[in-house]
C-alpha cells in the first residue's frame, strides 16, 4: 500500500475529482479557540491515503481513503451510504453486512482498502428501477424489520444465500442469518420473510 | 368474550415506514449530517472506584484535529436523571434536596466505563486518538461488586453513608410492604418452605449504539438522540442544563431498539449539548458498542429469599421475600422486584434493598421488575407444587390471583390463558410427574409459568388536524422504537374518523412539533397516547358534524389529553407460557424445543407486529435463561464479558419457533380496548425455561443463567 500514498494530487482535489463525497475535515469552519486550524489541517492531510477503485452498486468510484477507515466508514460517511448500519463495529453482529464480489462480508472489518477492484453491494442497491426486491417486499408484509437497525444486514445475508439456492430449508435459512443478530429478537419473522420470498413462497 | 370487529383497527397492516426500514433509507441519530459537525468521544474509568487526583489533557490537546476537551474540572453539568429516576413522570422535586448527585463527569468514579472525559474532534479517528492522550492520575479505592457484600458493616463505602440507595427523600429504606397477617399465615401452614434465587444483570444492548448530535441555534438547544421519549428526554435535559423545557428540541426520527432505559436523557446528550454550545458547531457523540455496554444502564440483578407456608391441600398461605437489588453506583430507576401478586394469598411480606456497588449501573429493561421478580416467585412456587404432589398447572390454577370483592378487574382471563396453554401445549403428555426421569443422555422436560402485567391508564396528549385536502395529519409524540408505534396511531385514527389509513399522516418523535406522550415504555403507548388519538379523533369528528369539511386554506384542530380511569378496578394483560427442553446431560447444554404462550392483552390492534412483540419477548426472556450475563472479575472489579460475543446473545441458530395465541377481549377502556402488549411476552420466559429444566434434570436451577457450567455440576 505504500506505493499509493499519493503525494502529487492533495485529498481534496482527488476527492472532488471523483464526485465522491467532500470529507468533514476539509468543511469544517475552524473555531479552536488557542490552536491554529491551519496546522490542524496539514496533520490532517499527514494521514496515509491510498487511491482505490471500487463498484458500489453498480457505481465505479475512484476515491482516495484513508488506510485506517473500514469499508462501514468509506460507504456511511464517505459515499452517502448510510443504510449500512454500525452495531458494534467489531465483527459480532452483522448489521454491517454486505455483499462483497456477492458474497456477505462484515464492512466494519474489512478496511476499505481492501475492496480495491472489487464490487460492493449494499442494501441501497437491492432496490431496481424503483421497485424493492422480492426478499424485501417479503420483509415488509412479514414484519421482518422491527427497529428496523439490523434489517439492511439480514437482507444482505438472505439476498446472497438466495442467489446461491432459491429454494433454502430453514435450516438452511438460520445457518445463512446466523452471523446476523437481532436483539428485537425478531427471529421468526425474519426467517418466515426468507421463505416466503424462496422460489416456491415457502410451501 | 366476543369481541366487534372493527375496519382499520385489527386488521394487519404492515408498517407505515416499512419501506424506508427494508431499503436502507430510515434515518437514524448516526445518520445525520451536519456541515462542519464534530466528532465527539468519551473516556471511561478502567478502574472500579477511585478518587481522581489529577487529570492531564494537555497531550490530547495539542492533538491537531482536535477542538476541546472536557472534563469534571471543565464542565460540572448535573446528570440528574442518573441519581433522581429522570423524566417528568418521576421525582422532579428530589433535583433538589438529593444529597447524591451524580454528575457527568465525576471526580470520584465508581465503576469501570464511567465517564471522565470526553474529546470533540474533526474526526472521530483524531478524537479516538486524543483520548488515548489523555494522563489520569487514579487514587485507587476498594470496590465491591457483591450485594450481599456491600451492605456488610465495614464495605467500601461507595457514597458516604453507606451502599444503600436513597429514595426520594434520601432515606435508606426497603421497597416493599406487607398485606394482610403475615404471622397467621404461616401459623396457618401444615409446611413451610425456604429458598433462595439470584438473577443476573442484563443489557438491554438495543442493536444502535446509543449516539446524540447537538448544535444551538441562539439559546436554543436542538438534540438528535435515540430515546423512547420527545418529551422526558427534553424536559430532563433542559433540567440538567438550566433550560427551560422550551429552550431544548428533542428529535428521534428512528431508533435501532429502546428496551426500557431510554425514556429520559444520558450524559452523552449533555456532553454533545456543551461542546456543541462551546464551539458553536453541530456535535455528535458517539458511543462505541463497548461503551454503550458498560456506561448504559440493563436489568438490575436480584437475590431473592422466599419463605412460603402452604397447607397439604395445597393452598399457600403465607409468602415472604427479603430481596437485594444491584443498582450500581447510582440510583437510575426504582430496584423493585415484581410478581407476589400474581397468587391470591394474602397475607404477604416483601422488603427489597436497591444497594449501590461498582458495577454497571442498572436501570429499566423490558418490564423492569418483573423477569426477575417472577423467576424467583415461580420457581420457589413449583417447587413447592412438587414437593406436595401437585402437578403444577393445578397448583397455578389453584393459587393464582382471582377476582374478589375487594379485588375487582375489568376482565379477567389468567385461567382461561393456563388452560388454553395447557391444552395447545399438550402439557398432560409432555410434562413428566417423576422429575428427571428421561432416558439420558439428552432428557426432556416440560414447565410452565403464568403472569399478569399492568395494563393502567395514564394521560397523554395527540393533536389531530384536517385540511381542505381531507389528508388528516396525526401529531403525537411517539419515536416507535420497534413495536410500530406510527402505524398504531395512524390505525386508530383511521379507525375512529372513518377513513382509510392512506389518507392520514403522521407526524412524530419531534417535542417541538408534538404535544406530550408518555413515551414508548411501560407498555403505556397504545394506551395512553392512543388513546388521546381516539379521543382527538372524536373531537374532530364533531367540528366536522358541525361545521363541515375545511375550506380552502382554513383547517380543523382537534386535541385531547384524556386522563381515563378503571374505577378502582385493576386492569392487567395476562399470560401463561408452556416449554418443553432438551437438556444434554454430556454437554450441558439447554434446548428449547417447544415454546406455546397465550395471552390476553385486550383487543389486538395490529396483529403481526403484536405477535412479533410477544415473539422477540420471549426469545429475549430465553436468553436471559441460558446465556447473556455480564461476569466481573473479583480481583480487580473489571467487566468481563461485554458485547454481544462475551454476552452470549442468541442467534438465529439458537432460537425455536414461537407459538403464541392472542385471547381478544374488549373491556371497553383504553382505545378500542387494547391493553399491554410490548412487554408482557419477557416476564414468565426466563422462569418458564427453568422449571422446564427442572422437570428434565430433576434438579432445580435457583441461579440465573443456567449455564453449562451449572448444569454439569448437578448432573455429573
Ligand atoms: S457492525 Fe460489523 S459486525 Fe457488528
Ligand atoms: S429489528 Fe431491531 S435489531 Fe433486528
Amino acid at each position: 500500500m505504500k506505493d499509493s500514498h499519493d503525494s502529487e494530487v492533495s485529498r481534496r482535489e482527488f476527492i472532488g475529482g471523483t464526485g465522491a463525497a467532500i470529507v468533514a475535515a476539509n468543511t469544517i469552519p475552524v473555531k479552536a479557540q488557542d490552536r491554529s486550524g491551519e496546522s490542524n489541517e496539514r496533520a490532517i492531510e499527514d494521514v496515509p491515503l491510498t487511491r482505490i477503485t471500487l463498484t458500489v452498486n453498480g457505481t465505479e468510484h475512484r476515491v482516495a481513503v484513508e488506510d485506517r477507515w473500514t469499508l462501514t466508514e468509506l460507504l456511511r460517511d464517505h459515499l452517502g451510504l448510510t443504510g449500512t448500519r454500525i452495531g458494534c463495529n467489531r465483527g459480532e453482529c452483522g448489521a454491517c453486512t454486505v455483499l462483497l464480489d456477492g458474497e456477505p462480508a462484515y464492512s466494519c472489518s474489512t478496511l476499505a482498502v481492501w475492496a480495491h477492484g472489487r464490487s460492493v453491494q449494499t442494501v441501497e442497491g437491492l432496490e431496481k428501477s424503483g421497485r424493492v426486491s422480492k426478499l424485501q417486499q417479503a420483509f415488509i408484509d412479514h414484519n421482518a424489520p422491527q427497529c428496523g437497525f439490523c434489517t439492511s444486514g439480514q437482507l444482505m445475508s438472505a439476498t446472497a444465500l438466495l442467489q446461491r439456492n432459491a429454494n433454502p430449508t430453514v435450516r438452511e435459512i438460520r445457518e445463512a442469518l446466523a452471523g446476523n443478530l437481532c436483539r428485537c429478537s425478531n427471529y421468526n419473522a425474519i426467517v418466515e420473510a426468507v421463505q416466503a420470498a424462496t422460489r416456491t413462497g415457502g410451501a | 368474550m366476543a369481541i366487534d370487529p372493527l375496519k382499520t383497527v385489527g386488521q394487519n397492516t404492515p408498517r407505515i415506514d416499512a419501506y424506508e426500514r427494508v431499503t436502507g433509507q430510515a434515518t437514524y441519530t448516526r445518520d445525520i449530517k451536519l456541515p462542519g459537525m464534530l466528532y465527539a468521544r468519551v473516556l471511561r474509568s478502567n478502574v472500579p472506584h477511585a478518587m481522581i487526583r489529577r487529570i492531564d489533557t494537555s497531550k490530547a490537546e495539542a492533538l491537531p484535529g482536535v477542538r476541546a476537551v472536557m472534563t469534571h474540572e471543565t464542565h460540572k453539568i448535573p446528570y440528574g436523571s442518573g441519581s433522581i429516576s429522570g423524566g417528568r413522570q418521576y421525582s422532579d422535586a428530589h433535583k433538589d434536596i438529593t444529597t447524591r448527585l451524580r454528575y457527568t463527569f465525576n471526580d470520584h468514579v465508581r465503576y469501570v466505563g464511567e465517564p471522565v472525559a470526553a474529546v470533540a474532534a474533526v474526526n472521530r479517528h483524531v478524537a479516538e486518538e486524543a483520548l488515548q492522550l489523555i494522563e489520569i492520575d487514579y487514587e485507587e479505592l476498594p470496590f465491591v461488586l457483591d450485594v450481599e457484600e456491600a451492605i456488610e458493616p465495614g464495605a467500601p463505602e461507595i457514597w458516604s453513608g453507606g451502599n444503600i440507595a436513597h429514595d426520594s427523600e434520601n432515606r435508606q429504606q426497603p421497597i416493599g410492604g406487607r398485606t394482610g397477617d403475615l404471622e397467621a399465615g404461616f401459623a396457618e401452614a401444615d409446611q413451610i418452605f425456604e429458598d433462595r434465587f439470584t438473577t443476573q444483570f442484563v443489557q438491554d444492548a438495543q442493536m444502535e449504539p446509543r449516539s446524540a448530535l447537538a448544535h444551538w441555534e441562539g439559546d436554543k438547544l436542538i438534540l438528535h438522540t435515540p430515546t423512547q421519549g420527545v418529551s422526558n428526554c427534553r424536559h430532563d435535559t433542559a433540567r440538567d442544563l438550566g433550560l427551560e423545557d422550551h429552550q431544548v428540541q428533542v428529535i428521534c426520527q428512528y431508533m435501532g431498539g429502546g428496551f426500557g432505559d431510554k425514556n429520559g436523557n444520558y450524559y452523552f446528550d449533555l456532553i454533545a449539548a456543551a461542546f456543541a454550545r462551546d464551539l458553536g458547531v453541530p456535535v455528535m457523540v458517539e458511543l462505541s458498542r463497548k461503551d454503550d455496554w458498560l456506561a448504559t444502564h440493563g436489568r438490575w440483578h436480584t437475590v431473592q429469599d422466599y419463605r412460603v407456608g402452604v397447607k397439604d391441600d395445597g393452598t399457600v398461605t403465607a409468602i415472604q421475600l427479603n430481596g437485594l437489588s444491584g443498582m450500581g453506583p447510582y440510583l437510575r430507576r426504582s430496584g423493585n422486584v415484581a410478581g407476589m401478586d400474581v397468587y391470591a394469598c394474602e397475607n404477604t411480606e416483601k422488603s427489597i434493598l436497591p444497594v449501590h456497588t461498582n458495577r454497571v449501573v442498572s436501570g429499566n429493561f423490558r418490564a423492569p421488575t418483573y423477569p426477575q421478580g417472577y423467576f424467583g416467585i415461580e420457581s420457589m412456587m413449583d417447587e413447592v407444587a412438587y414437593k406436595l404432589g401437585i402437578d403444577p398447572v393445578q397448583f397455578a390454577l389453584k393459587n393464582m390471583v382471582r377476582p374478589t370483592e375487594t379485588k375487582q378487574f375489568t376482565n379477567f382471563t389468567l385461567d382461561q390463558c393456563i388452560e388454553q396453554g395447557a391444552e395447545l401445549f399438550d402439557w398432560a403428555n409432555r410434562w413428566k410427574p417423576e422429575p428427571g426421569s428421561g432416558e439420558g443422555p439428552i432428557k426432556r422436560g416440560a414447565g410452565m409459568a403464568f403472569m399478569m402485567f399492568n395494563a393502567r391508564l395514564g394521560a397523554s396528549s395527540a393533536i389531530l388536524r384536517v385540511n381542505a385536502e381531507g389528508r388528516y395529519t396525526v401529531y403525537v409524540g411517539v419515536t416507535d422504537i420497534g413495536p410500530g408505534a406510527k402505524t398504531t396511531m395512524s390505525m386508530l385514527a383511521a379507525e375512529e374518523l372513518g377513513v382509510p389509513l392512506s389518507d392520514v399522516d403522521i407526524v412524530w418523535g419531534d417535542s417541538d412539533r408534538c404535544p406530550y406522550s408518555v413515551g414508548e415504555s411501560g407498555s403505556r403507548c397504545t394506551m395512553m397516547t392512543g388513546y388521546a388519538v381516539v379521543e382527538a379523533a372524536r373531537d374532530l369528528k364533531r367540528q366536522i358534524a358541525e361545521n363541515g369539511m375545511p375550506q380552502g386554506d382554513s383547517v380543523l384542530i382537534a386535541s385531547a389529553t384524556p386522563a381515563p380511569t378503571t374505577n378502582g378496578k385493576l386492569r392487567e394483560g395476562f399470560g401463561a407460557h408452556f416449554v418443553e427442553v432438551e437438556v444434554d446431560t454430556h454437554l450441558g447444554d439447554v434446548r428449547v424445543t417447544k415454546y406455546v404462550t397465550v395471552h390476553e392483552s385486550g383487543r389486538i390492534l395490529n396483529p403481526l407486529p403484536a405477535l412479533d412483540q410477544i415473539r422477540g419477548a420471549v426469545i429475549q426472556g430465553i436468553g436471559q435463561a441460558l446465556t447473556e450475563d455480564l461476569r466481573y472479575d473479583s480481583r480487580n472489579g473489571q467487566p468481563l464479558t461485554s458485547g454481544y460475543y462475551w454476552g452470549r446473545h442468541l442467534t438465529h441458530l439458537d432460537v425455536p419457533q414461537i407459538e403464541n395465541v392472542f385471547i381478544e377481549t374488549d373491556d371497553g377502556l383504553g382505545p378500542y380496548g387494547a391493553k399491554t402488549v410490548g412487554e408482557s411476552g419477557i416476564i414468565i420466559a426466563p422462569v418458564a425455561v427453568a422449571n422446564a429444566v427442572y422437570n428434565a434434570i430433576g434438579h432445580r436451577m435457583r441461579d440465573l443463567p443456567i449455564t453449562r457450567d451449572k448444569i454439569l455440576e448437578v448432573v455429573a
